[in-house]
């Protein structure tokens, strides 16, 4: 049954990134330009040059022997080359995902550990002042445009206050050799005398960054957690459980909690998408060398290559992430685990 | 000594506009061992009564009462801390809707391992453990549950309402209750489970000694095991007494329609023969007539009625009418 249900959402997997991959092999052509250079990133080529792109590509073969070839290179790893720096665009991802990834998972974090607990506190003080006070600080973050508060932060607490570094990843005095992309694992990875300073350095650089990045997701989540928990404690069952006579804490940690937090998991999934488009506008601010700054850049110089590669990265990234979120969320809710076939 | 003793319970709901009161001083008492039925049409307030009783209704509710003594000790004073543990070791209730009132995600054997009581076990986890089993498995076995591996093992809704139901009277009984209050038990069942469930209650009640507070419109079912039949409109009690005299004579217009409305087999009915009903229909809480409340429907209603009646009491036999249907012999 549970295998049953894994290998069909494994399936709409595959037809969600074929569908990706075709979007992604149109786009050469829909983008203005030569067909052979957006595919290939490489322009301005003489005639032998040409001929041999033409055979690569097989740019003169119909349309779906083409896009076989696409295929069999994007699984090669072949992503074509970047119009602005030459450089493999396949490279330029791996090198720079790692990064947003990074920044994303801790921003995640952040607004799990703390969103969903001021939820949980919100909806057990039930219109009293701690509710009030967690609902309206909500609101005020969840309507703010993250730039302005990231621009706020960088006028506070690094310009007035000098606490956080405004920009980069780690500060340019220590040498980090990049073996995962992950920041913090590297320099635990690497073996140098000044470990413990540039870990230091780093989570200074990630703080405003991260802060800025889970401010959407953490309001969302509180919101999100007291609704579902405030609609679980008015559920018959857990009335039943009371008038069982279990107190407060035993009613929320046995019954409120897993009913409530199962709307949440599948919230969580939901954000990430938004995190990632979030995470592009906080890259470009504080100057986050991570794959969306670099795609937005990439927009700004039209290099072809690379907003296709990036988009692709991306969009595979967030598709994956929303599986996982979907089947874990399955995996833990018993209700859903039994739903019959048909349900998207 | 009373088990339950309750005198002028009202509970009322705070509008925006008006105060709707939804149960007017309803007052009753219940023995110990005795079965009681509560009865009215769906509306009348029954189940706010239980529910009152119990403590579980929203803060939304108001509830008043003079005093509502359990084995003489007033429920309205305690704090709800001291409250919660009385009633939970003293009172259960089972509910209408089995299925919805079990945690749709935690299995039927946790579920039920978690009603009950600390028993001061000793000896390690693991033979604690084994205890807990056992006790589960009795209890599912006592409420007439033959495979208990599979309910055990299962989620709410892997199961019938009628095995949840004996699930929630397993539940109900882990306890051992003084008092069980049964809302409603069988209306989402069919009648071969509610006839189960039915004789369940009754064996509890003759074998345990346990007092049952049956909340419920079936007249037939509970006629011959209760002792006391306490008849609701609208939230105003309108007749009470033991079940055999309610049943021979009653007093109120309301209680000889409700009677009236069982169809007879035994003298068979024509076909398509109509039964018999009060005109109209229930008002709703918006909208109650002053005075006595069946008013309005009442074939025996006149000037007097806009004024609502007091309680009359004669020999245990209670009714609030001011024009009974048997005039009371001086």
């Amino acid at each position: 049954m549970i295998l049953d249900y894994i290998l069909r959402r494994l399936g709409l997997l595959f037809f969600m990134v074929l569908l990706l991959s075709i979007f992604t092999f149109s786009l050469s052509y829909l983008f203005p330009g030569d067909v052979l250079s957006n595919l290939s990133g490489v322009s301005n080529t003489n005639f032998a040059q040409s001929a041999l792109l033409e055979e690569k590509y097989r740019v003169n073969s119909n349309y779906f022997i083409q896009y076989i070839a696409f295929l069999d290179r994007i699984l090669q790893g072949d992503w074509g080359v970047s119009f602005a720096s030459g450089d493999s665009v396949f490279k330029h991802i791996l090198d720079l995902i790692p990064a947003t990834l990074e920044l994303s998972i801790y921003a995640l974090l952040i607004s799990v550990v703390v969103g969903v607990p001021l939820g949980i506190l919100a909806s057990a003080y039930y219109k009293r002042w701690p509710d009030k006070l967690i609902s309206s600080t909500a609101i005020v973050g969840y309507s703010m445009p993250i730039f302005w508060l990231a621009l706020l932060l960088i006028m506070v607490f690094s310009l007035k206050l000098g606490w956080f570094p405004m920009s980069g990843r780690v500060s340019l005095l220590y040498e980090i050799p990049a073996s995962t992309g992950f920041i913090l694992v590297d320099i635990l990875l690497a073996d140098f005398p000044y470990n413990g300073m540039a870990m230091l350095d780093a989570l200074h650089h990630l703080t405003l960054p991260t802060i800025v990045l889970a401010m959407y997701p953490t309001t969302v989540l509180v919101r999100f957690t007291r609704e579902s928990m405030l609609k679980v404690m008015d559920q018959s069952y857990i009335k039943t459980a009371r008038a069982k006579g279990l107190n407060r804490g035993q009613l929320i940690i046995h019954h409120a909690l897993r009913n409530a937090l199962l709307p949440v998991i599948k919230q969580i999934g939901l954000q990430f998408s938004t995190l990632i488009t979030l995470a592009m506008i906080t890259e470009v601010i504080f100057s986050w060398p991570g794959i969306g700054r670099w795609l937005i850049d990439s927009i700004y110089q039209r290099d072809y290559p690379a907003i296709q590669g990036g988009l692709m990265a991306v969009s595979l990234f967030i598709i994956i992430a929303t599986i996982m979120a979907e089947l874990t969320y399955t995996l833990l809710d018993p209700l859903s685990r039994n739903q019959a076939h048909g349900k998207v | 000594m009373h088990l339950l003793d309750i005198r002028n319970l009202t509970i009322e709901l705070q509008t925006a506009e008006t105060t709707i009161r939804a149960v007017d001083r309803v007052s009753f008492s219940l023995k110990e061992g005795e079965v009681h039925a509560l009865v009215g049409e769906s509306g009348s307030g029954k189940s706010l009564i239980a529910k009152a009783i119990v403590g579980v209704l929203n803060e939304r509710w108001v509830i008043t009462a003079d005093r509502m003594h359990w084995r003489g000790v007033d429920l309205m004073r305690l704090t709800p801390e001291q409250r919660r543990k009385t009633v939970s070791q003293d009172i259960a209730m089972i509910y209408q809707d089995p299925s919805r009132c079990l945690d749709p995600t935690a299995k039927i054997f946790n579920q039920i391992a978690e009603t009950l009581p600390e028993v001061a076990t000793t000896g390690f986890f693991l033979k604690r453990n084994r205890a807990r089993k056992d006790r589960v498995k009795a209890l599912i076995h006592k409420v007439g549950i033959k495979n208990h591996e599979a309910v055990l093992d299962s989620y709410p809704h892997e199961l019938s309402e009628g095995v949840c139901q004996k699930v929630m009277i397993a539940m109900a009984i882990a306890r051992t209750p003084k008092l069980l209050i049964a809302d409603e038990p069988t209306t989402a069942l069919e009648s071969t489970t509610r006839a189960q469930v039915f004789r369940l209650l009754k064996s509890l009640n003759q074998l345990k000694n346990m007092s049952i507070l049956m909340i419920s419109h079936e007249l037939e079912e509970i006629v011959n095991w209760s002792h006391g039949i306490h008849v609701l409109y609208c939230g105003q009690m309108v007749e009470a007494g033991p079940t055999q005299r309610i049943f021979s004579q009653p007093r109120h217009p309301y209680t000889q329609a409700l009677l009236k409305s069982l169809p007879d087999y035994e003298h068979g009915l024509a076909h398509k023969e109509p039964f018999y009903a009060l005109k109209g229909t229930i008002p709703t809480l918006q909208h109650l007539p002053i005075g006595c409340r069946l008013g309005p429907r009442c074939p025996q209603a006149q000037k007097e009625c806009v004024v609502a009646p007091k309680l009359s009491k004669h020999h245990g036999h209670s009714y609030a009418c001011h024009f009974p249907l048997i005039k009371e012999v001086k």
